[in-house]
């Protein structure tokens, strides 16, 4: 407000050029607000409710996709970076069996940007059980600030909560061989981070759903214009280069009409800019950012997925 | 699901931040301040509201056909951008009767974040005008063109959009120190608005974005 009235008092006293100079310096210089706090459309918890989630989900799954009890584990990991002092309290949701994950293969599940795990547990429901009934085991975390897990969510936040997810099935016995990473949307960047710069372990298989190329090509696709995304953005996040040092075998899905996450400026830039060992593309008619299992239909989803886990 | 997206309001059509800065010069040694707000209109929830792009400029008549003006952007100054416009209005016809008269506006756009990050963005606007009653209000139509010069964006892409066009209506109220400005835009009809991410109002469907705006404006000598 101060700027305003001294703003307001040059122009009313006549001293304009002053008043405009000081004005223009002021904001110049007093800077300043980014967009990167507004990439993490976060909401907050109390308890997961999972099934008995009420709340927006993008489709629901039939009873014939019912995890048992047994089968679904809630608990806290302590994420942390080199360069923290302190630990801070996640949640992880592991679905299937912790006894056996030296034996299984288990999906790491890297979720978007909105809300929390409850948001997403139908879309964890639908990889565990792909191929066959809870075949394979599903981990999923809620990045800082997302759900109950704490603190404020970082782009160096979202590698290292993964990676406290995946030091937890390290732990649990996972090896390197049996670990695939699923990112969608958001999470595509700590999918495609932790495939091309393993820390605990190194997945053997990468799948990316609406991938976005970088935060650059989200500033450019919204204005229209080629404007530089550091404008307006510190997120360093960028898949389309992060993708040429990924060796594994890479699966790509992405709606047509992904009307959030372009196909052909985000989607097609990581997929063509991917020089591993093998590649697939699954270009999806009629599906939006949020609908490729509904769209394609959740048997067709699975298949899909779980040929590319098995045969690749 | 796109509503929630914040990220992107701000960047929303960025090239149609303010009204005309000057549709009718000033008269000769006269200056003028001038403070704007208004952006196109996107569905909030159930409301519709124009992205509030809030910007400040100055004005100084060279003489009575010819008025020189800067701008900042102050919305793009929060976010720790010096974005600035220079430019100039020329008045080339004068109204005869019904016969509008006619003013062109040449602007240079220039956005400077650092040495890696800054562009410029040459601004072409016509505008006719017609004077009416003893205040001498008006009323104007006209376009805006921004032309983006970049032929390559993110991964050598090809910039497809070179042309961001915008025809306008508005209106000034006058008075003796000051004048009000409602202006509405059609930004960029020629442009597909379904990939945006944000969910414009607009009278073309799946074109564009409709766009309103205010202006106040103190003028003294």
């Amino acid at each position: 407000m101060k700027i305003f009235f001294l703003y307001q008092h040059f122009f009313l006293s006549g001293k304009t050029k002053a008043g405009t100079l000081i004005f223009a310096m002021t904001l110049s210089f007093s800077s300043c607000l980014r967009l990167d706090d507004n990439l993490y459309n976060k909401t907050k918890l109390t308890e997961y409710k999972l099934d008995n989630y009420t709340g927006e989900v993008d489709f629901t799954l039939d009873y014939s996709y019912h995890i048992p009890d047994s089968l679904v584990h809630v608990f806290t990991l302590q994420s942390q970076s080199n360069d923290e002092s302190s630990a801070t309290n996640i949640y992880a949701l592991y679905i299937g069996n912790i006894n056996t994950i030296a034996s299984d293969t288990v999906i790491m599940y890297c979720h978007g940007n909105k809300d929390h795990m409850d948001f997403y547990w139908q879309r964890a429901k639908l990889l565990a059980n792909t191929k066959s009934k809870n075949r394979f085991g599903v981990l999923m975390i809620d990045y800082r600030g997302f759900g109950m897990s704490e603190g404020e969510p970082t782009e160096d936040a979202l590698y290292t909560d993964v990676e406290a997810g995946l030091k937890w099935l390290k732990n649990s016995g996972l090896t390197n061989d049996r670990l695939v990473i699923y990112g969608f949307s958001m999470g595509t960047a700590p999918a495609t981070k932790l495939s091309a710069e393993p820390r605990s372990l190194k997945p053997c298989k990468l799948i990316l759903e609406a991938p976005f190329a970088s935060a650059e090509v989200m500033v450019q696709d919204a204005t229209g214009l080629a404007l530089p995304g550091t404008c307006v953005t510190d997120l360093k996040i960028n898949n389309g280069e992060e993708i040429k040092s990924v060796q594994q075998p890479f699966f790509w899905i992405h709606g047509v009409e992904d009307d959030f996450l372009n196909i052909t400026t985000h989607g097609e830039v990581v997929y063509a800019n991917y020089k591993g060992t093998y590649k697939e593309a699954h270009r999806i008619p009629n599906a939006g950012h949020s609908s490729i299992p509904s769209t394609m239909g959740f048997l067709n989803y699975t298949n899909a997925i779980g040929d590319f886990i098995t045969q690749h | 699901m796109r509503l929630k997206f914040l990220f992107f309001l701000f960047l929303s059509f960025f090239f149609s931040c303010a009204p005309s800065r000057f549709v009718k010069p000033l008269e000769k040694k006269q200056h003028a301040a001038n403070v704007s707000l208004g952006g196109p209109l996107f569905k909030y929830g159930t409301a519709t509201i124009p992205v509030p792009f809030l910007t400040a400029s100055y004005g100084y008549g060279i003489d009575s056909t010819l008025t020189g003006f800067a701008a900042i952007n102050v919305t793009s100054a929060l976010y720790g951008n010096f974005q600035m416009e220079l430019g100039a209005t020329k008045q080339l016809l004068k109204q005869k009767k019904y016969i509008p008269a006619l003013s062109i506006s040449t602007v240079a756009n220039i956005i400077y974040r650092d040495k890696d990050a800054h562009k410029f963005y040459p601004q072409l606007d016509i505008n006719v005008f017609w004077e009416y009653g003893k205040r001498k209000n008006f009323f104007y139509v006209g376009f805006d063109n921004w032309f983006e010069l970049s032929q390559k964006k993110a991964y050598d892409i090809k910039q497809s959009n070179r042309w961001m066009f915008t025809p306008l209506i508005g209106h000034d109220f006058t008075g003796k120190k000051w004048n009000f400005k409602m202006e509405a835009k059609i930004i960029a009809p020629n442009l597909s608005n379904e990939k945006l991410t944000v969910e414009y109002q607009t009278p073309f469907k799946n074109h564009g974005a409709l766009g309103i705006y205010l202006g106040y404006t103190y003028k003294f000598n």
